[in-house]
């Protein structure tokens, strides 16, 4: 839990609060979001029953290029791209061939690209950008509080914005000051939501 | 002659060796698995005989170990079928008790996660009363467990081992009515079960069961069967070919009291009931042919010597 600044967990019972401790490293570990989260502090009380999560987001450019994940050579007026990383093959495709048009792009194999009689600068094309992941960072994130949340708190109340965000779930409806918990959390990690 | 759950291990070759020497003392062979080369043979034999099985099998390289837990079928109760507790812990800990001789089935409930939503309903109830032992899974919260254990014991008459988040003192505590085994410090987690500390807790939990069943073994041999249910299995291979054409992987599942014979009710039962044990003894003087409330198979019920004075 090294990339975290604060991770707290909040519980009224001491070995509850170990165990999803755990849960919570190895979801956000799984879904590798520990490096987007910056601070995290989860608060949940079995008696009430309600569970509470509230962080604040890293600003990172997760954009991807096609430099990135493509080595560009240049050849005898065409320009080969050997692939290392298939994830982003698909998006790549669609962007050549909009741009440069279907007859000057053609895959002879998986992991190869070549580009024929492009008006193009190497640097231009390194410099594509191919996919943003951080669109369905707030997805992601939802999903994952989903299942560290226990099961059953089906009854949720989440906001997400570009610095922070707060999860709230519960079996029972949501009790009426759960803004004040929320600002109350927050105030823990030295923040204001 | 006391028969003993053991498990044979070994290559393919020549292993009929084996299998003949298991039928020609007397033993029962519950379940055959050949994977790849290998041959795994779950089996009753008798305890003064494990060691001349041990020998037969030295030159062709067989392994003989105890397995207690052969012959009996285990119901693992997972609160749900959600990622919360799928895979793991619920998929390890039933693969685990496999390992070591067990049928077990995962009964997942239809609401049984939560703290005031959790709930048992009769199908859930029925079909974790068809098995030798239930495993409950809870989660991590000494107030959730506490709160929606009595409603999720409620009509089980089999034995339950719960497994639990808080310690094992914790558990006995604040389960009200008590159950008959608890393993604290396994609740909900999500991370496979591989470490040694991990490992560790699974065997405590298969001991837990073996001392729960064995228990059990006990009592049935108090008032002994009427027939012993590998013996059955033997009978009803023999007898009710259609079994053969069965493709489930396994179409007759032994239980410590009883048989689950996966053909259906209708077609089958009144076959089975008129099945001849020995000597005129049909299956249905000895036995109740019941329908499971698992798909539309079949459920022996043995009775024991006290209800029908005969012991074949």
């Amino acid at each position: 839990m090294l990339a975290i600044e604060y991770f707290e967990v909040e519980c009224t019972e001491p070995v509850g609060a170990e165990y999803y401790r755990q849960i919570t490293n190895d979801v956000l570990l799984d879904y590798n979001l520990l490096r987007v989260i910056h601070k995290l502090h989860i608060y949940i009380d079995p008696k009430v029953p309600i569970f509470v999560a509230v962080g604040i987001l890293k600003k990172i450019t997760t954009r991807v290029r096609v430099g990135d994940f493509a080595n560009v050579n240049p050849l005898e007026g065409k320009i080969t791209l050997v692939i290392s990383d298939e994830t982003y093959l698909a998006p790549m495709l669609k962007i050549f061939w909009q741009k440069f048009g279907k007859d000057h792009v053609e895959q002879p194999d998986r992991f190869t690209v070549i580009l024929y009689d492009v008006k193009a600068e190497l640097k231009e094309i390194e410099e594509i950008i191919v996919a943003d992941p951080s669109e369905s960072l707030y997805k992601d994130l939802i999903y994952a509080f989903r299942c560290i949340a226990p099961e059953g708190f089906r009854l949720r109340s989440e906001t997400f914005s570009k610095e922070k965000f707060s999860f709230v779930a519960s079996e029972n409806t949501l009790p009426e000051n759960i803004d004040e918990i929320i600002r109350e959390k927050f105030a823990l990690m030295g923040e204001v939501p | 002659m006391t028969l003993v759950p053991i498990t044979y291990r070994g290559g393919i070759y020549q292993h009929d060796i084996v299998t003949d020497l298991i039928e020609d003392l007397g033993g029962y062979i519950i379940q055959k698995h050949v994977i790849a080369a290998e041959v795994v043979l779950q089996c009753f034999v008798p305890r003064e005989d494990i060691e001349l099985i041990r020998q037969v099998a030295k030159p062709i390289f067989g392994e003989v170990t105890d397995t207690p837990l052969v012959g009996t079928e285990i119901a693992i109760v997972s609160m749900s079928l959600e990622i919360h507790h799928l895979p793991h812990p619920s998929c390890d800990i039933a693969e685990y008790v496999r390992r070591i001789g067990a049928k077990s089935n995962m009964v997942s409930l239809a609401r049984g996660p939560g703290k005031r939503i959790a709930g048992l309903n009769d199908e859930e109830r029925d079909v974790i009363n068809e098995h030798d032992i239930a495993v409950y899974l809870m989660g991590n919260f000494e107030t959730c467990i506490e709160y929606k254990m009595p409603t999720l014991l409620r009509g089980i008459e089999v034995p339950v081992v719960v497994c639990g988040g808080p310690d094992k003192e914790t558990l006995k505590k604040i389960i009200d009515p008590p159950v008959d085994g608890y393993v604290g410090n396994v609740g909900r987690f999500m991370r496979r079960t591989k470490e040694a500390d991990e490992i560790g807790k699974l065997d405590e939990i298969v001991a837990e069961i073996t001392r729960v069943l064995e228990k059990k073994r006990e009592e049935i041999q108090k008032d002994p069967l009427s027939v012993s249910p590998a013996r059955l299995m033997g009978l009803i291979k023999e007898k009710v070919p259609a079994i053969h054409a069965v493709t489930s992987p396994t179409p007759l599942t032994v239980q410590m009291a009883g048989l689950r014979v996966k053909l259906p009710y209708d077609t089958f039962a009144g076959d089975l009931r008129k099945l001849e044990v020995e000597d005129g003894i049909l299956l249905g003087d000895i036995s109740e042919v019941v329908p499971s409330r698992m798909r539309d198979y079949i459920l022996v019920k043995i009775l024991p010597f006290s209800e029908t004075n005969m012991v074949v």
